[in-house]
């Protein structure tokens, strides 16, 4: 990793000296010089100096497969929703970031719990019979509500009382109200993945605390926002690469007000966060309002799936798609950082 | 030992210019350079060149006779590897294809596909289909020569984690299909027996890097892997950007370090002959009191691409604009992404046209192509 330093890498004891008095000590400040700047460090000839790079290069590369080998993983998490997984061919991607965002109250938190009890499942129902490692930054995450859904989901399964308990048992809840609490948690994620035995992390949601303490019209604040979360980026990208499994995370909606609105509007909602958190997700699924009642939700940024439209209610036991066979209604999609989404108008 | 200027192979009028200048012995022409002895021996700068390359001659004879270290002869003036002219390099870029995107559009625009010995960035909106286009040439990259590709392999460094392993499923299946469709003689038969998704799975190669010190660390490593390779003809790395953007206090630090990387792609790309395939992102720049959008990693990192690349949305179409290219004048199509990967937008069931094979099926071909 890059962090490694230079003397276990199989760097001479000298040269890793010599390195010192410039403050070269990991691998990372290494590479993070040009090359002259290495050749004066070390005081090497340009020759040399490729060979050091080279072996410290060695150290820190990761390894080169081949996409036959990938193949012969496991590669989706089967969402239970048959219309979605078709979309999504076989489910929510492992090793990828999945995004759920829309206005509030339209079932972003209820996709989570549905997706939690789907994880403790066994393998021969669709599930990933591993625990939930559930990050909850707006208290939303409600205990009776995981268990009603998983008694009505899954009868059979859940009829006995200690099946519940064991499903609850594996849910594990890390409540986080700011930033930096946040920033904590993901860096200590990966301890809290090993000794749980998770299959799945959840972070609900990203944008509450960011929101919370970056007023972005204040000068500077637009980049530290970016910056943290990019961080956070690759550091659950990270994590759903090595232990290949899925991470979803939920977004709020703004509203964006532009020069390019369409038809007149001044403005419209879309995802909040802004662009470059639009780059950093793999997959983004927009849910939004038809009326009171029936809710959509969108594919609006995936590898594999075409823009679609699915509807959607919320019931007692979860997410209920339009039957089973219902096509997703393929829609003219467009930028999904641009997305117009409909919120609530009646109440 | 002193040579006599009389002991060169020179013609007789020469020499007695030379000697009437005041020039006894070889040794004495070695410091000069043409335009200064033509003065002062009063012979014209062709003969005055002459001279000096007969001297030198002789002395790098000398020196290989007298055991002493070669490249005697090629010291001053031109040593080093020699130049090449235009028409070499013309040649040369003849015979190298580029790689065909079944964009047959997009195709048009770049002058035949995607240059092979040039480094080409695509930036644009997240969710636009930059990864879908990478994922598309890594498998057109595989098409056999006898269908018009490349034949070669892929490297594809991930540094987002949105390579997903059924999508390229699906396009390799299309790509294998359309080519199954245009079967002709038993060379294609032949070829299309190697063509299947397995190897073309098995011919593209995978790196993961999480950070840029890895994605660093990597390229250090590929000239050893690419000469271990020869057949890789494509390297994609998506993206360039999202590493660079975090983490980075020092700027200047930052554009250092992408300068290198830059150089080290360009000459990759043109020592193991290989198209070298960057994706970027878009960031948000304030001007005045709008926002615009424009290609992230700053100014510097534009200099870097010998074609640039951008895909963006008009409404719900995808337009991709070519804004930098040496060869062609900037211009935009539209595509679209179907389920079999990276289309133009009217494709619907005709499938793309052949290449040409040979130089006397091109000219025929050019002018179907025309009348399409």
């Amino acid at each position: 990793m890059a962090t490694r330093k230079l003397t276990r890498a199989g760097v001479s004891d000298e040269m890793c000296e010599q390195l010192k008095r410039h403050k070269v000590e990991s691998c990372k400040d290494l590479l993070s010089l040009t090359t002259v700047e290495v050749m004066t460090a070390a005081g090497l000839s340009y020759r040399r100096t490729t060979e050091l790079l080279q072996t410290v290069s060695r150290a820190v590369a990761p390894p080169v497969s081949t996409a036959l080998e990938l193949w012969r993983q496991h590669s989706c998490f089967s969402t239970s929703l048959p219309a979605l997984d078709r979309l999504l061919r076989g489910g929510l991607p492992r090793g990828a970031l999945t995004e759920v965002t829309g206005p509030s109250g339209c079932g972003k938190t209820q996709v989570c719990l549905m997706l939690s009890v789907l994880a403790t499942l066994p393998k021969s129902l669709g599930g990933l019979d591993s625990a939930v490692i559930y990050i909850d930054t707006e208290s939303a995450f409600s205990a009776e509500r995981l268990v009603e859904i998983a008694e009505s989901r899954f009868p059979d399964h859940f009829g006995p009382k200690e099946r519940v308990l064991q499903m609850a048992g594996r849910v594990h809840l890390f409540r986080e109200l700011t930033c930096q609490n946040v920033l904590d948690r993901l860096d200590r994620l990966e301890e809290d993945i090993i000794s749980t035995g998770a299959g799945l992390v959840i972070l609900d949601s990203v944008a509450s605390v960011v929101r919370k303490e970056f007023d972005t019209t204040l000068p500077g604040n637009l980049l530290h926002r970016s910056d943290l979360l990019g961080h956070e980026a690759s550091t659950l990208k990270y994590l759903a690469h090595q232990f290949n499994i899925p991470v979803v995370l939920t977004n709020q909606v703004t509203t964006h007000v532009g020069g390019q609105g369409s038809a007149g509007d001044s403005g419209f909602v879309t995802a909040a966060l802004g662009n470059t958190w639009s780059h950093s997700v793999n997959t983004r699924l927009i849910v939004q309002y038809v009326d009171a009642r029936q809710r959509q939700m969108l594919i609006a940024k995936s590898p594999v799936a075409p823009f679609a439209v699915l509807n959607y209610t919320v019931e007692k036991q979860g997410i209920c798609m339009d039957g089973e066979e219902s096509e997703g209604v393929l829609y003219e999609g467009t930028d999904p950082g641009l997305q117009p989404i409909r919120v609530q108008t009646e109440f | 030992m002193q040579r006599p200027v009389s002991s060169l192979s020179l013609s007789p009028s020469v020499k007695i210019k030379l000697v009437a200048a005041g020039f006894q012995f070889t040794a004495d022409l070695l410091p000069l350079k043409p335009l200064q002895l033509s003065k002062e021996a009063s012979l014209s700068q062709q003969e005055a060149l002459e001279v000096l390359q007969a001297v030198r001659r002789e002395e790098g004879g000398d020196e290989e006779a007298a055991g002493g270290g070669g490249g005697g002869g090629g010291g001053g003036g031109g040593g080093g590897p020699a130049s090449l002219t235009a028409l070499e390099l013309l040649q040369k870029e003849e015979e190298l294809r580029s790689i065909v995107t079944f964009s047959s559009q997009l195709d048009a625009a770049l002058g035949g596909g995607l240059p092979v010995g040039k480094t080409t960035e695509i930036c644009g909106a997240p969710g636009v289909g930059k990864t879908q286009l990478c994922l598309q040439l890594a498998v057109d990259v595989q098409v056999p020569q006898c269908f018009g590709g490349v034949g070669g392999q892929a490297v594809y460094i991930d540094t987002e984690g949105s390579f997903l392993l059924q999508r390229v499923v699906d396009i390799a299946a299309a790509a294998v299909q359309h080519c199954s469709l245009q079967v002709e003689d038993d060379e294609q038969r032949v070829a299309m027996t190697t063509f299947t998704v397995e190897t073309i799975l098995a011919n593209m190669f995978l790196v993961r890097c999480h950070d840029y010190v890895e994605l660093l660390a990597e390229l250090h490593l590929l000239p050893a892997f690419l000469s271990d390779h020869p057949r890789v003809r494509l390297l994609v790395i998506d993206s360039v950007a999202f590493p660079f953007r975090q983490h980075f206090d020092d700027l200047s630090r930052r554009t250092r370090l992408l300068n290198g990387l830059a150089q080290q792609l360009i000459a990759m790309a043109t020592g193991h002959n290989m198209a070298v395939l960057m994706t970027n992102q878009m960031t948000t720049r304030l001007r005045g009191g709008q926002s615009q959008q424009v290609p992230a990693l700053g100014e510097t990192w534009g200099h870097a691409p010998t074609i640039r690349v951008l895909l963006h949305w008009a409404g719900s179409r995808r337009l991709a604009a070519i804004f930098k290219s040496p060869d062609h004048m900037g211009s935009t199509v539209q595509y679209q992404i179907t389920s079999e990967g990276f289309r133009d937008v009217d494709q619907s069931e005709r499938p793309p046209s052949k290449r040409p094979r040979t130089h006397a099926d091109q000219s025929a071909e050019s002018r179907e192509d025309a009348s399409l």
